[in-house]
């Protein structure tokens, strides 16, 4: 048995199953393509994908019902692939469970980079996490609560650092205002998601050389924030 | 373009329109009644049906109907004998109560008709302006969207091609263009989408306290490599500023002004962002050192007005867009002339509502 990942390409339209399954070939996955809801449930359940690549519009239904399915009783990380710009459908598919979204069109390096870092989070879900995240000249002690950035300790409120290790611990993956804001804050506060753009003005003020020009910490407008993984 | 409105009157305003009827009847009324020993009896029809039409212009159909209702009994009760009764000995009286209600109800029924055609009208000239504009959108954008096409497609054809006498580094060309002009057609399919949702009617404009920095920054972003080697200065508060702002329409509008800057200003000449809280207002300002504006800046904010030469790419949507979406805010995009040459837009919201605290332990976290 091959040790390539499997991933599972839910997708209707044949031009952008030719354009991916080229994309990927040349790259160490296994493809399997489906093209309707039906058939990605059954694939999904007979064939153990370690990686969904998700249409949202598809023949027999929504896409986003299918990420709330397969979240019932599978952790396989499910990246959407949407020709829909509105932030709604991607924070909608995100807090149901979606780890990252690429609105279409998209560059094959950029869907390559997300790919890479879904499967290495989900290899890491049951290990203990890594202690020290480092992103170029910014490095994260996650156990010791350190943050320097060319060896500069850098002091961070408490929320601020729980911010910070929130991102490192998911990094490169794209994080909800809503779902940052229940992980620092505990939920029952959605009236107040401008804390968290509050917190992560004053965190980029100190981690970024110029926070209007964030190399870190990026932001999907309308979206949420993403520790760039570089 | 303004829709046209239909006026569709309240139950108020239908109700004020019957009781304004009452009141002008019976001034009618009381003037007669004060002159009844000059008037005879024909001008007091006259004068009644005077005030039917007076009413049927200004409050429509159903008060005029009132109105001739009401002006036959006053006219029979004041002025026909016996006075003060809703009696009639003479019945050739009845003959004009008769002619008075069916005068009023034509009356009535003439002026609505008029009112019908002006509608007609109306909506018949606004079609045809529609119709200008979906023509000049037509030109403007088949130019804009065929003009990539046909890059790609050469390029892809000329790719695909075994037998092409293609270098490694013609091949590196060609695809480059195919990439270049996909960006370019997807930018405009964007705008089209975004004009299309501004002038399907009030958009929906979901508000957060946004700071200016991230503003600034999500727009820089999108703008990635095409800023190239330009210098792009920012200039932004010290302190940690809020704007109310949509913070996906107002990333698309500041797009625009940087893109419109990077179009318009010479290759290596700066580009300047200002962002800051002035007079209770948000204000957003992109300058560049390009051509500058014509005196009246107004006409591009126009759809598909474009300033520049031919040669610059675009159709002339970014900012009727920029300013599309400053005014859903409550706020306007202005354009003027930069000291020292260039041109500079301004992007102004106001900032109006309360301002959140800016974290929940000012307002203190033993609260609850």
């Amino acid at each position: 048995m091959s040790v390539h990942p499997l991933v599972l390409l839910v997708e209707d339209d044949p031009s952008m199953r030719r354009f991916l399954r080229t994309s990927l070939a040349s790259h160490p996955f296994r493809l399997t393509e489906v093209g309707t809801l039906s058939a990605a449930l059954a694939a999904a359940t007979s064939e153990s994908p370690e990686l969904v690549l998700l249409d949202l519009g598809l023949p027999d239904g929504e896409g986003l019902s299918l990420i709330e399915q397969l979240r019932g009783w599978s952790r396989v990380p499910i990246i959407v692939l949407s020709a829909r710009s509105h932030e709604s459908d991607k924070v909608a598919a995100l807090d149901a469970g979606a780890n990252d979204y690429l609105t279409k069109p998209f560059s094959v390096n950029e869907l390559l980079a997300r790919m890479r870092v879904a499967l290495r989070q989900a290899a890491a879900i049951g290990h203990p996490a890594d202690e020290i995240v480092e992103v170029e000249a910014l490095r994260i002690d996650l156990s010791r609560r350190e943050v320097t950035i060319d060896g500069r300790a850098l002091h961070l409120t408490p929320i601020e650092f729980r911010m910070l290790a929130l991102f490192a611990r998911n990094l490169g993956r794209i994080l909800t205002h809503r779902q940052i804001l229940v992980e620092i804050w505990g939920p029952g506060r959605e009236q107040e998601l401008h804390y968290v753009r509050v917190h992560m003005a004053g965190l980029r003020r100190k981690v970024e050389r110029d926070p209007a020009r964030p190399r870190f910490l990026l932001t999907e407008t309308g979206v949420g924030y993403r520790l760039a993984d570089r | 373009m303004a829709p046209v409105s239909e006026q569709r009157p309240t139950s108020v305003s239908v109700l004020r329109g019957y009781v304004a009827t009452g009141a002008y009847v019976a001034l009618a009324t009381a003037g007669a009644w004060s002159a009844r020993t000059v008037l005879a009896l024909p001008d007091l029809v006259a004068l009644y049906l005077l005030v039917i039409m007076l009413v049927a212009v200004r409050h429509g159909r159903g008060p005029a109907i009132f109105a001739s209702a009401c002006s036959v009994v006053a006219y029979d009760v004041f002025f026909i004998a016996p006075l003060y009764a809703i009696r009639v000995d003479d019945p050739r009286h009845l003959l004009t109560f008769a002619l008075m209600f069916v005068v009023g109800l034509l009356i009535s029924n003439l002026v609505r008709r008029i009112r019908r055609q002006e509608d007609e009208v109306a909506k018949a000239s606004l079609r045809a302006r529609t119709e200008e504009i979906r023509s000049s959108l037509l030109s403007a954008v088949s130019h804009d969207l065929r003009t990539p096409l046909a890059c790609i497609t050469g390029a892809g054809a000329l790719l695909r091609e075994d037998e092409a006498p293609l270098s490694a580094a013609d091949r590196r060309e060609l695809a480059l263009t195919v990439c270049q002009e996909a960006d370019r057609l997807e930018r405009l399919v964007a705008n089209l989408l975004e004009m299309t949702r501004l002038e399907a009617g009030p958009i929906e404009i979901k508000r957060a306290w946004v700071p200016l920095e991230e503003i600034v920054g999500s727009a820089l972003a999108r703008l990635g490599d095409r800023i190239g080697s330009r210098a792009v200065v920012t200039h932004l508060p010290e302190q940690l500023v809020l704007a109310p702002v949509d913070p996906v329409l107002i990333e698309h509008a500041l797009l625009n002004l940087l893109e419109n800057a990077l179009k318009h200003a010479p290759g290596e000449s700066e580009i300047a962002i200002t962002a800051q809280e002035r007079d209770g207002q948000i204000e957003i300002e992109v300058a560049d050192r390009g051509p500058g504006l014509p005196a009246d800046p107004e006409p591009l904010f126009e759809k598909f007005v474009r300033h520049a030469p031919t040669s610059v790419p675009g159709a002339g949507l970014g900012l009727a867009i920029a300013r599309g979406i400053a005014r859903a805010h409550d706020g306007e995009l202005v354009a003027g002339n930069r000291p020292g040459g260039g041109a500079i837009f301004s992007l102004r919201v106001p900032i109006g509502r309360d301002r959140p605290p800016l974290t929940p332990d000012e307002q203190g976290e033993a609260v609850s």
